[in-house]
């Protein structure tokens, strides 16, 4: 008991810069009771949580979003049979977390009978938050409701022969802000309303053979996905640019999309723990997808009144088809042998008719047809070899071919000549990688690891093209101190004759556990991230073609978190933790730049951009009776931008709740 | 000076491929024989008290010689730690039976596999990059242990991950990020820690433990299904190098998990020109003369380039 009292103080300590709540220390005998045949282990956290929030409280609302009201901030019920053999089910494990308005909410239960079925769910809430102020100036806020829903049945789970059923369920809805630019290139752009309607079904049925010492297993899913997100303008808009004449009067949009992605996959598994292993999986989908959109906008353009009617409709659809084999040898205990081969290809192809129809008069007329084709193939070969108990090191050889096969046809209805193009490039990967892997004393794990990559035409001016990774971690780990450390590098450079592209990114982490004892424990982090992007730019200012410009990023991330736990006499748990991001930036005091990269200012105020988002919290935990506890907690969130403060904020918040076993 | 090399690493390497001996916890002695869970519990009372929560007791109650209130001989305690005759002899002792605490890394994935073997979320396990660095069963899962209510892990799954990860708990303690640390996702929502398929959008295998969804996807379409298509204009970049080409997956300190604080500098260091792929061989295209840098409206990209993950109507995603 002493032990798992150890694992449990553990487990409580450990967090994540965790929210103060729910509270993580078990209530009641974690032995439950027993009824009947079953043994049950209930739990319930129920409480007031209180947010006061200073500030911008969109960005609030976006970065933690816990705001006041009366929670059920946990709960847990585990009911398990004693023998193994219960009538309904041998075990029943529900979990829940911030049900009754928290904008983190979720329930996960299974239910099993032993060598008879199953049953997993998963449901999954979400109150989505974002005003988004640096994206479309803020006109692309979302107010949404994410849930997510997964229920998967196995019968027979622990037969030579499985069946599969499963169902995901996922839905977002609620308004949004987005925009239109009308009436052509030299238009205006609206803030426009959005009633966000989104949903998406799976249904899936499979099953699972074993014999012969091979495994197969055969799924077959349907996936429908449908949008139906009306579009409108609230009120007659003069636009984000005022000072032009273009107005926007009346604007109304219906685009319904719909479609479906039927897919399957089959996978055959062989291990012979001897010798070797291999499996093999192909998966197909067929996607398919339906539009419409209908649109009209009325207003003044350039050049007087004027009106628009879109029309559009068609199709698109997206066959994948992936393949993989893995073969494993084991020639001896210490060699390992691996291999692994995939091929990948995808179509997506569709038509889109496009029409206008400028003040009642037919304007633009055509059909679209636009091809995407990318097939990869890759494979990877491995070794890794144990010298000693102490000693070992691995490497491997991998070589990826991929080509991108591009079709993009414009007809016109009036019988003119369609105008086509079609494009095709390769690009071809080398990469090796190399490691040890030693282990001086049992406790200690030292790990290094090496990659270098060469790809010959990558397609993106940031894709890697000359790349080395560099890693290295340290681990050590006895009954009462654990510790990590690592370090990593990621070094590209993407350079041709037009244009150069590099990125550096390093970072550096240490993670330190203490627990000397079981009423006290410690848990200390520092991590640093860095990166550092050059990227060749090209654009338009002011009537002149400005080449040979460089973009540069510049972003330095440091992040401590420390938390701590005592408990007193085991009457009252103390938690208390603090957790703080800092983004130095490249250590300007203003945004106006160093002088560093693009002359342009408006690029320069863009290169870093250095904040804080910190948040110190404490919590205590007083058993009031065995099966009863009192929680009080508080959270502090501020938030600080070092070039404006026009989202800076800070928010006081906390709770109060009964931990109650039963 | 190839000739010496391989004599070097023949005469290192070949002694090394023999057949290794069995340490004395992965093959207890031959004279070792079954005595069925019954004995076990006498000495490891705390194990067996709560042993009908474990998972693995179906192994033990469902063995085909299981009476109700009488424990196999045939399953149980032994099927994984192997015959516990001399380890009752000696008094107990680790070097009598097969202790997980005792294993080298590899006997002890090697003593999962036995019943673990098979299934489709370890087909990789044996080139993962865990197991490459000897993060085996053990190093996440307390069999007898566990304080976690499923999957037996040491550790909330968090905690556990982010133990090695520290620089991911880093990314997720950002202003955006994915809600991880409050509950609502977990790292094996996206990550697969027995190892994965390679990637089918990205040519290297990397990300290495990325579990695909919908089958052959990225896992990030799984719930951002509006992104997914297919769509008559695909943005190539989505379907050729994948989301991360924008967005930082972990946590970020830009809107919508962006790579850049503005849009803009993300979009141009793309679209300036370079390479011969597309629409009239002239690459990555860059934007058009009618856009003035110098004039704040053009900074914001996607007020008008709205449908910038894929369009149906306009190839140049503009609704």
């Amino acid at each position: 008991m002493k032990f798992l009292g150890a694992v449990l103080i553990t487990a409580a300590i450990a967090l994540a810069q965790p929210t103060v709540a729910p509270t993580a220390e078990p209530a009641g005998s974690t032995r439950g009771q027993n009824a009947g045949a079953y043994n049950i282990v209930n739990s319930f956290e129920t409480g007031y949580r209180f947010a006061e929030i200073g500030g911008d409280l969109g960005k609030y609302r976006s970065d933690v979003n816990f705001t006041s009201g009366v929670r059920l901030l946990s709960s847990s019920l585990m009911i398990h049979s004693r023998e193994g053999h219960g009538r309904f089910f041998d075990q029943l494990v529900l979990t829940t977390q911030g049900l009754g308005n928290d904008p983190y909410e979720n329930a996960i239960l299974r239910i099993e009978k032993n060598r008879l079925y199953r049953f997993d769910m998963s449901w999954r809430q979400n109150e989505y938050f974002n005003p988004a102020l640096t994206i479309a100036s803020g006109l692309h806020g979302m107010n949404t409701l994410r849930r997510f829903q997964d229920y998967d049945l196995t019968l027979l789970p622990q037969s030579s022969f499985k069946f599969f059923l499963g169902y995901t369920r996922n839905n977002q809805s609620g308004p949004a802000l987005t925009t239109i630019q009308v009436f052509d290139s030299r238009g205006d752009e609206f803030p426009l309303f959005s009633n966000i309607r989104r949903q998406r079904n799976e249904y899936r049925l499979g099953t699972e053979i074993k014999a012969l010492g091979y495994r197969l297993n055969l799924m077959h899913g349907w996936d429908n996905f449908k949008e139906d997100t009306p579009t409108a303008l609230t009120a007659a808009s003069a636009g984000a640019n005022s000072n032009d004449a273009v107005t926007l009067n009346t604007f109304s949009r219906a685009e319904p999309y719909h479609g479906n992605s039927p897919y399957w996959r089959v996978t055959l598994i062989r291990e012979d723990r001897k010798n070797y292993a291999v499996n093999g999986r192909f998966t197909y989908t067929a996607g398919r997808r339906a539009f419409v959109l209908d649109e009209f906008a009325g207003g003044t353009a350039r050049f007087g009144a004027f009106n628009r009617q879109v029309l559009t409709y068609g199709d698109a659809s997206r066959p994948v088809a992936t393949g993989n084999l893995t073969v494993s040898l084991f020639p001896t205990s210490r060699l390992t042998l691996t291999n692994h081969t995939s091929v990948y290809n995808v179509r997506t192809d569709g038509n889109s008719y496009y029409r206008t129809v400028d003040n009642g008069t037919l304007a633009t007329d055509f059909l679209n047809f636009q091809y995407l084709g990318i097939r990869t193939l890759a494979n990877e070969t491995q070794v890794n070899f144990e010298f000693s108990p102490m000693a070992a090191a691995f490497g491997g050889y991998q070589f990826s071919h991929r080509r991108v096969s591009s079709i993009e046809r414009l007809g016109f209805t009036d019988g003119g000549a369609p105008d086509l193009a079609a494009a095709t490039q390769t690009n071809r990967l080398h990469s090796g990688i190399l490691g040890v892997r030693l282990r001086p004393i049992k406790p200690l794990v030292i790990v290094l690891d090496a990659e270098l990559g060469r790809a010959d035409r990558p397609f993106y001016p940031t894709s890697e093209r000359d790349y080395h990774l560099l890693g290295a971690r340290i681990q050590y780990r006895s009954r009462s101190v654990t510790f990590s450390a690592q370090a990593r590098s990621n070094y590209n450079n993407n350079s041709t004759s037009l244009t150069s592209f590099s990125s550096q990114s390093r970072n550096y982490s240490g993670d330190l556990s203490w627990n000397p004892r079981t009423w006290v424990g410690l848990d200390l982090s520092y991590a640093k991230v860095h990166l550092y992007t050059v990227g060749g730019i090209a654009y338009f200012a002011s009537g002149a073609f400005v080449r040979n410009d460089r973009s540069y990023y510049y972003s330095n991330i440091h992040h401590g978190n420390l938390t701590a736990r005592f408990s007193l006499r085991r009457r009252a748990d103390l938690f208390v933790g603090f957790s703080r991001v800092q983004d130095t930036g490249d250590g300007r005091a203003t945004s106006t730049g160093a002088g560093i990269g693009s002359a342009l200012p408006l690029f320069q105020t863009a290169q870093t951009y250095p904040l804080t988002f910190q948040s110190p919290m404490a919590r205590l935990s007083l058993r009031l009776r065995e099966r009863l506890h009192l929680n009080v907690g508080y959270q502090y969130y501020g938030y600080r931008e070092e070039f404006s403060n026009l989202q800076n904020y800070r928010a006081n918040t906390g709770y109060t709740s009964l931990l109650w076993s039963f | 000076m190839p000739a010496r090399l391989i004599l070097f690493l023949a005469l290192v390497l070949l002694p090394q491929l023999r057949a290794q001996p069995q340490t004395s916890a992965a093959k207890p002695a031959d004279s070792n024989h079954l005595i069925g869970s019954n004995s076990c519990r006498k000495c490891h009372p705390d194990i067996w008290s709560t042993f009908y929560r474990n998972p693995h007791y179906k192994n033990l109650a469902n063995a085909p010689d299981a009476r109700p209130g009488e424990p196999s001989k045939a399953a149980g305690c032994e099927t994984c730690h192997g015959p516990g005759g001399a380890h009752v002899a000696a008094g107990g002792g680790k070097a009598t039976i097969i202790a997980f605490s005792q294993l080298a890394p590899k006997q002890s994935l090697n003593a999962c596999l036995v019943c673990h073997e098979n299934t489709l979320s370890r087909a990789n396990i044996r080139r993962s990059q865990h197991t490459l660095t000897d993060v085996v069963c053990s190093s996440c899962h307390s069999i007898h242990k566990s304080p976690v209510a499923k999957n037996l892990l040491a550790r909330k799954q968090t905690d556990l991950c982010y133990s090695c990860h520290s620089n991911v708990r880093a990314q997720f303690s950002m202003p955006f990020k994915h809600r991880v640390n409050e509950g609502f996702m977990n790292c094996t929502d996206c990550h697969n820690p027995h190892g994965s398929f390679a990637p089918t959008w990205r040519t290297a295998s990397r990300p290495r433990m990325v579990q695909q969804a919908l089958a052959n996807e990225q896992p990030c379409l799984k719930c951002h299904s509006d992104k997914r298509g297919p769509f008559v204009f695909e943005h190539a970049a989505v379907r050729v190098d994948g989301c991360e080409s924008c967005h930082f997956p972990h946590g970020s300190p830009n809107p919508r998990l962006m790579r850049r604080p503005v849009v803009f500098t993300m979009c141009l260091e793309c679209h300036n020109g370079r390479g011969n792929f597309g629409r009239t061989a002239d690459g990555v295209t860059p934007q058009s003369p009618s856009h003035n840098m110098a004039d704040p409206r053009y900074r914001n990209c996607t007020t008008c380039h709205v449908r910038i993950h894929g369009s149906n109507a306009d190839a140049r995603f503009l609704r």
